[in-house]
């Protein structure tokens, strides 16, 4: 049916990194990767754990967001926007604990910035790209009736994120969990008359005539004397269906 | 006093006197267990909850259509109150709510005139006389019967059920969507939250929990992964995506992290016996709200501070996202949540004392005394301090219960049940 989320395997997602990274470079792009990670893993299941999915995204974003103010805006790793990976109060033992290093770049690393950030650009611009193939079963058609009745109402305004538009979650207008009306488009073009050939007709199944032919006429007793169904025809009935075993 | 089921409890719920204590699993069972009444014969077995009954409420169900399978896991289990003989509840899976009726039945009739002890029917030329018949006891039988399934009301992950005060309706939350049901009409609901975007790449937060106010019947409040909560009005708007209140704490910014929305995000919201409350939980802590100030909570208790360090490997393993419940007392001056290690923790909002006590079953040999248990987070270690190293992850106090009345509690520790009581009320620490 559907294409179920990742296309692109985890190590082609280790190659959109990049190869000449600075040993020094902001650590949260591992932080960064165990997230694309998850975020791939949950969007493998058909239906994903929403909570699951939005949370690792919205930690994506912020992350992005973060490197992103780095390598653009001011060396001003002491500013409140400045978001450390590791949190307080105990930095150093947390390095020790989590294997990475504070976000913080000096300014010299800039240009090393700058590389990482236009390599992960790439990584999500390609998933983006990636999943704009995956295809939409019902790509124009304006959001729900859900099943049951719904209040007329309005809608709520979607909050736009100012951070460039996280790709992955493209993938849920089209993921078939999330479509509610439409399926039965997908069954339009189905070619039912293999169902209407004559060879699952009774009649043509020449092992059965003989139980066949009794039912018939046990039926057609049956329907003249709907009203007066007693004893003697549920007997019949049970004779005719025990001898049609035997056969 | 403990019971072991075989599979992992993912509910527990105490029905409005406490009589009753239902729990749900993930192999789509229910089992209700029963308190024995105190009997002056017997002193030892006074209160204890034994099992009442046990069914299949939730089959595995595939769907054919998406080819996935649909989970029998019991989400929620939430009872009606009791209106006559039987008693009623709602248990719901991800997708299906059904309505169970459990009645008792422990007496029979005999002496019928055209049929014998067997149900056979009798040779008329033997029947002299007519009898009456009359009801003869017998064993007790518990029976459960399913009254109504609702079905097709959504299409995203059910987490919470709620009845109204009313007896009449109920609401079910999932992800993005809030119904309301009539309890006696199953082929229709009514939408009264939607916050699914018109794209879903907008997507960016999902309703976490939901439950009506105990007294009013057109007052319900819903949580969301950004730690906000909602207070919406029934009567103002059919549709209820304009909040009548809205609860938000603004962030800490001396404790912003990558995690702060994770760990903000609400996993359990329940109103206060008194109504004017409300308890969250969230990752690290539980918060108590007045109705009458949405600007931040009266209190903040901190469940476990020490995992604010090691928040990137909670992210890796996942553990970050586990939600725990959190449960009132009958009075509304204690709160009770879950941790790791099979730890919960009980806090009084007037002494404002707190207590970390372990479910185990070295702890919980019959009428023993729960010790205390304190997590050592470096400096001076007492003897019998767990190191914030050494807690066991995968013991996780998801689900807890408090009577309604009573100290009682039941705590769901993976596939454990037990059933702590307290008989000397004043320690409450």
């Amino acid at each position: 049916m559907l294409a179920k989320g990742v296309k692109r395997p985890h190590g082609e997602m280790e190659g959109g990194d990049l190869e000449p990274r600075d040993p020094g470079a902001a650590p949260a792009s591992s932080l960064f990767n165990i997230s694309m990670v998850k975020l791939h893993q949950s969007l493998r299941h058909v239906e994903p754990n929403l909570r699951h999915l939005v949370l690792v995204a919205n930690t994506l974003r912020r992350m992005q967001d973060q490197m992103q103010r780095e390598a653009g805006g001011p060396m001003a790793p002491d500013s409140p926007e400045a978001l450390s990976v590791v949190d307080s109060p105990a930095p150093v033992s947390d390095l020790r604990d989590s294997g990475l290093e504070p976000c913080r770049q000096p300014p010299s690393d800039s240009q090393g910035d700058d590389l990482l950030l236009s390599s992960m650009d790439s990584s999500i611009s390609t998933i983006l790209e990636d999943l704009g193939q995956v295809e939409v079963l019902s790509p124009t058609r304006p959001e729900e009736e859900q099943p049951l009745a719904g209040a007329s109402g309005a809608r709520q305004e979607p909050a736009r994120t100012s951070a460039p538009c996280l790709g992955p979650l493209e993938l849920l207008s089209s993921a078939s969990y999330l479509l509610e009306d439409g399926l039965e488009d997908i069954f339009e073009d189905i070619d039912t008359s293999m169902y209407d050939c004559d060879l699952w007709s009774p009649t043509s199944l020449s092992g059965f005539k003989a139980f066949s032919s009794a039912e018939d006429s046990d039926s057609k007793a049956l329907a003249g004397a709907e009203d007066r169904l007693d004893m003697s025809d549920l007997d019949y009935l049970m004779d005719v269906l025990v001898g049609g075993h035997a056969l | 006093r403990l019971s072991i089921s075989s599979d992992i409890i993912s509910t527990v719920e105490f029905n409005h006197t406490g009589e009753l204590l239902a729990t749900g699993d993930k192999g789509g069972r229910v089992v209700i267990f029963q308190r024995e009444p105190e009997s002056k014969n017997e002193p030892y077995n006074q209160g204890e909850y034994n099992v009442y009954s046990t069914f299949q409420s939730h089959e595995p169900e595939f769907d054919y259509l998406k080819s996935l399978e649909i989970e029998e896991k019991i989400n929620k289990i939430k009872w009606l109150p009791q209106q006559n003989a039987a008693h009623s509840l709602l248990s719901t899976n991800d997708k299906t709510i059904k309505l169970w009726k459990v009645t008792e039945r422990d007496k029979r009739p005999e002496g019928y005139n055209l049929k014998d002890e067997e149900g056979k029917l009798k040779d008329l030329s033997t029947v002299t006389s007519l009898q009456v018949p009359v009801l003869k006891p017998m064993d007790l039988m518990v029976e459960v019967t399913p009254r109504r399934i609702f079905a097709n009301g959504h299409t995203y992950h059910v987490n919470s059920i709620s009845v109204n005060s009313d007896c009449e309706t109920y609401m079910s939350a999932d992800d993005l969507r809030i119904n309301l049901w009539h309890l006696a009409i199953t082929d229709r609901s009514f939408n009264i939250v939607d916050i699914k975007p018109a794209n879903m790449e907008d997507l960016t937060e999902v309703i976490t929990a939901s439950e009506f106010h105990p007294h009013h019947c057109n007052l319900f409040v819903y949580s969301s992964s950004k730690g906000s909560l909602r207070l919406c009005d029934m009567r103002a708007s059919a549709l209820c995506d304009k909040h009548s209140k809205l609860f938000e704490e603004p962030e800490d910014p001396s404790n912003r992290s990558f995690f702060s929305e994770i760990i903000s995000s609400v996993s359990d919201v329940k109103f206060s016996h008194s109504g004017r409350y409300m308890l969250t939980r969230d990752y690290l802590t539980v918060k108590v709200w007045d109705l009458n100030m949405e600007t931040k909570p009266i209190e903040t208790y901190q469940v476990h501070d020490y995992l604010r360090s090691k928040l990137c490997s909670l992210y890796e393993n996942d553990c970050i996202f586990d939600k725990f419940e959190c449960a009132w007392n009958g009075s509304d001056s204690v709160i009770m949540t879950g941790a790791y290690n099979n730890f919960f923790r009980m806090f009084d909002r007037n002494t404002k004392r707190d207590v970390t006590l372990e479910a185990s079953r070295e702890s919980s040999k019959p009428r023993a005394i729960l010790k205390p248990r304190r997590v050592c987070v470096g400096g001076k270690r007492r003897k019998d301090d767990i190191s914030v190293d050494s807690l066991d992850f995968t013991k996780k106090i998801l689900h807890t219960a408090w009577h309604p009345t009573e100290n009682i509690i039941a705590i769901a520790a993976t596939n454990n049940l037990y059933i702590f009581q307290d008989k000397v009320n004043s320690e409450m620490h």
